[in-house]
């Protein structure tokens, strides 16, 4: 069955649990691959993660001079090929949410790749699997698809990822909101 | 069991030469179920892997459990047991050298024999805490009171958990910190929360708050500052730090004025109900926010949605319990659950979140100074010939009740206490009013240390004893539902370490006690011996044997035989632990904080954790990406207040009070109350916010003030800095 990495960016609490798990999937050179923001700490303790949403059409591979960056059957977008990168960065710069990072040393480019020797057998990512505040979530279609209905609102003010999100991503968001539309129990 | 909708079959990946340990979390009471990584040829925790299988916390970890396995390995590990000749140097890391666990426990038992033949049994004190098993703490208590045969021994759960305990044995006759499992907490309509940093300090409780509010119930916090769950919270009561006695008064006068009594509840099952209506007649709304400083429509609305809830859970932590009328405070946030009836069924109750890892199970087997194991009391006979049947010991061997953590240090400073043993514990970061703890230590005649770092209280010891992490040993703690839970052992001791049960098995034998200890060879005998001694108590674990617990993911105490399940709701008989199976609605006269501002300190200064660190932060801050998270601590100051002071973001002030200073970094925020300011606790030497703080007692839990008092800001002038 097929599972995707959704966030519900509404429930972060700012631990910063998915960047200390980042490092411990056994393949990322225990290294994070991941942002969490402070939206804006002068005012209030609100954060957000910033995750790559593995896109489609990914901006990051279409710009790679070198073909480094490859798309997992499961659609997750690979961390660039040792062998491949050049180190040029034109990843960070397309990818309009700036997701790759760069290894000034290597002289290498590397990212999130959903935790791919997990994710591949459905086993959720690390970032998911320690989530204290269910921001990110590993679900199946079905219900990714009922989290959809469940907060689309009448007035099509708030909608999950799309069409707010710069194009189509494997990875779906909820954005800030998630409370409105909930009716009380009493 | 209690498996809930959380939870999913998932399976755990190995990765080549590696083998997974399961077992739980090192740090706080959620103890959250954790893998550890062991690669296989060089038998060394290298890792963690998520255990999505714990029914509590199915896989999940905050920042601190993702690293805890970083500790094990570390090179700031104590290898062996260290000597420092020269007792002019302490107070510093200088003067140690290394020395064998033969020559460290000679010195030991001379000195304490000595001091003990020239000032009495009583000269020598332990100092404990309860981030250790079980079976440690038990193990602790015995070594005191036998070994040692000092009265005075007590731990760091005066710093922590004894507000809470005092006020469920008034309340409840018994103290359990969760009168339920947290996989009910989901489930409720209404939380009601005060007092609590959930999300910093029990970070894998969040999902569980977050579901009741996508289920359509409510949150309701009580906080000076608007912490992370305040923000998302239906009604945040922004209390002015020190007064939640008179908002508990408020809420249960409204909630009594406004028909929400259950009636058949409070007749039946508790005592004190009409002269508790008297007493919080006063407390009208316009009079709870005088005092309190929380707008009274807001308290309004809080007690309407906690009174209309079919089912409620009122929680609380450290906020409300570290005060010196902590226990107060309990009791009366606990009376809106009595006067409502929300209580003893599943899905309402009654909660406090512990704060250490084993603060439930560690407060009850009798390190405390009036404590004997299964909670039995040393001031009650009965009790005192039970326990000493079973060691063996005569009655008039057993030392008297002595007394709290804090009064220790009073007593250190009279001389009346010469000689210290500390473990698992940092008093030196942990106590209050720091500037006179660091000098009683300083002027102790003998002081060792059981740490596996070098902590700051290290570096006032004569002799430090390497002791290893929790994941080098098996035994069991407590965690905050009050379930009974296996840590176990991942990798051989580093270096020279030992488990802490071992050094006092052999210092007991060098002291000359050793027909009492030697026949504890490993952590299974102490754990068989505690079972057996917690019997009859009514924190009884005997029948929570390690097979249980495996079997059935924990056991909730009491667990009185092999057939007995263990009680994950209690009082679900509506029979209370008082003698007349009532509960005691009580009656509390609003009390102010023991130092309130004035003119000369007009600020109210309060305390705190930060989400990646850990109590005093001994382990934390060796934690690469903990200590880079949040390396040094800093001032959180309202923008109106920073105003008044001339004062900017990241500008180092001076923070004092009428004990001590500091100098902080300044964070603004609009997320505290302008006349409150904040700092995080878990920093060392001339960083501790404890400098600063007071030294007034709960007068039943002897409970610190830690969350309140006066303090004062000063703007550095730049030119001389």
């Amino acid at each position: 069955m097929k599972k995707r990495l959704y966030i519900e960016l509404e429930n972060c609490i700012g631990c910063r649990s998915c960047l200390a798990a980042c490092t411990q999937c056994g393949g990322h050179e225990e290294r994070n691959r991941n942002y969490v923001y402070d939206v804006n700490p002068l005012v209030s303790r609100q954060t957000m993660p910033l995750m790559c949403l593995h896109c489609v059409n990914p901006a990051c591979a279409r710009s790679c001079p070198a073909q480094a960056i490859q798309i997992h059957e499961t659609g997750a977008v690979l961390s660039a090929l040792v062998e491949k990168c050049i180190g040029c960065q034109n990843c960070t710069i397309a990818c309009p949410y700036g997701i790759p990072k760069f290894d000034e040393e290597q002289n290498l480019m590397y990212k999130c790749d959903l935790c791919i020797d997990r994710t591949k057998d459905g086993i959720p990512p690390m970032c998911a699997s320690v989530c204290p505040s269910n921001t990110l979530q590993w679900l199946t279609e079905e219900e990714i698809e009922q989290k959809q209905k469940q907060y689309n609102m009448s007035n099509g003010k708030w909608v999950t990822s799309q069409p707010y999100l710069e194009g189509e991503t494997n990875v779906k968001v909820n954005l800030p909101g998630i409370l409105q539309g909930i009716t009380k129990l009493y | 069991m209690q498996r809930d909708k959380f939870f999913k079959e998932i399976e755990n990946v190995y990765h080549p030469n590696e083998k997974l340990i399961k077992t739980h979390c090192s740090y706080c009471g959620m103890q959250c179920g954790m893998n550890l990584r062991v690669n296989t040829s060089t038998n060394k925790i290298i890792g963690v892997e998520p255990r999505y299988d714990w029914p509590v916390t199915v896989g999940k970890m905050c920042p601190k459990g993702v690293t805890a396995y970083q500790q094990t390995n570390h090179d700031d590990r104590l290898l062996k047991p260290l000597i420092r000749d020269d007792a002019s140097l302490k107070g510093t890391t200088k003067g140690f050298r290394e020395a064998s666990w033969d020559e460290a426990y000679d010195l030991i038992a001379k000195k304490f024999t000595e001091l003990q033949e020239n000032y009495g049994k009583d000269s020598l004190s332990v100092f404990s805490g309860v981030s250790m098993t079980n079976e440690k703490c038990y193990l602790t208590g015995k070594f005191a009171r036998v070994a040692l045969g000092t009265k005075y021994i007590d731990y760091n759960g005066r710093f922590c958990m004894s507000s809470a305990a005092g006020g469920f044995l008034r309340s409840l006759g018994v103290d359990r910190g969760s009168t339920l499992p947290w996989t009910d907490i989901h489930e409720t309509d209404c939380l009601f929360i005060a007092g609590s940093n959930t999300a910093e300090c029990h970070p894998t409780s969040i999902f569980r708050l977050w579901n009741v509010q996508e289920r359509g119930g409510y949150i309701i916090v009580v906080d000076p500052r608007e912490t992370p769950i305040a923000r998302r919270a239906d009604v945040h009561l922004d209390i002015r730090p020190g007064t939640d006695l008179a908002l508990a008064n408020g809420i249960l006068h409204l909630l009594i004025e406004n028909g929400f009594t259950d009636e058949q509840f409070v007749n039946n099952h508790t005592n004190g109900f009409e002269e508790t209506r008297e007493l919080v007649k006063e407390f009208t709304p316009e009079y709870t926010s005088e005092i309190t400083g929380v707008d009274p429509e807001k308290i309004i609305r809080a007690a309407e949605i906690y009174g209309k809830a079919p089912n409620a859970v009122v929680m609380f932590a450290r906020g409300i319990e570290q005060q010196h009328k902590g226990v107060d405070n309990v009791s009366a946030y606990t009376n809106m659950a009595l006067v409502t009836g929300k209580i003893g069924r599943p899905k309402s109750g009654v909660a406090t979140f512990t704060g250490q890892g084993n603060g439930q199970g560690g407060r009850e087997h009798g390190q405390k100074s009036d404590l004997l194991p299964g909670y039995r009391k040393i001031t009650n006979p009965e009790h005192v010939r039970e326990v000493c049947q079973f060691w063996g010991i005569s009655e008039d061997e057993m030392p008297k009740a002595g007394v709290s953590a804090y009064e220790l240090f009073e007593l250190m400073a009279k001389k009346e206490i010469r000689g210290l043993y500390l473990l698992c514990s940092n008093p030196a970061v942990s106590a209050p009013n720091l500037n006179f703890v660091r000098e009683t230590l300083k002027n102790l005649d003998f002081m060792v240390c059981a740490d596996f770092y070098l902590s700051e209280s290290a570096e006032f010891a004569d002799v430090i004893l390497p002791s290893v992490t929790w994941s080098e040993d098996e035994g069991t703690t407590t965690n905050l539902e009050g379930r009974i839970i296996k840590i176990n052992k991942a990798q051989e001791p580093v270096g020279e370490s030992k488990p802490d049960w071992q050094m006092q098995v052999e210092l007991a034998e060098r002291l000359g006690r050793g027909k009492y200890f030697s026949h504890l060879k490993t952590a299974r005998d102490v754990a068989d011996e505690f079972r057996a001694a917690s019997k009859g108590g009514y924190a009884d674990y005997y029948g929570a044997t390690w097979e249980k617990i495996e079997k059935q993911d924990g056991v909730f105490w009491p667990c009185k035989d092999e057939n007995d399940e263990g009680t994950p709701h209690m009082f679900l008989d509506k029979k209370f632990y008082h003698p007349d199976g009532k509960a005691k609605i009580c009656a509390l006269p609003y009390r102010k904080s023991a130092e309130e501002p004035d003119e000369t300190y007009p600020l109210r200064m309060t305390n705190g954790r930060v989400v990646y660190h850990y109590l005093s932060g001994n382990q934390t801050r060796r934690i690469p990406f903990l200590r880079d998270m949040c390396p040094e601590p800093f001032i959180e100051v309202h923008p109106q207040t920073a105003e008044k002071y001339k004062i900017s973001h990241e500008e180092e002030v001076r923070l004092y009070t009428r004990r001590g200073e500091a100098f902080y970094k300044v964070k603004i925020t609009e997320a505290i109350r302008p006349d409150t300011v904040f700092v995080p606790y878990h920093f060392g030497h001339e960083k501790s916010i404890n400098l600063l703080t007071i030294a007034a007692l709960d007068p039943m839990s002897r409970m610190p003030e830690f969350k309140v008092c006066a303090a004062q800001i000063e703007k550095l002038d730049r030119e001389k800095v």
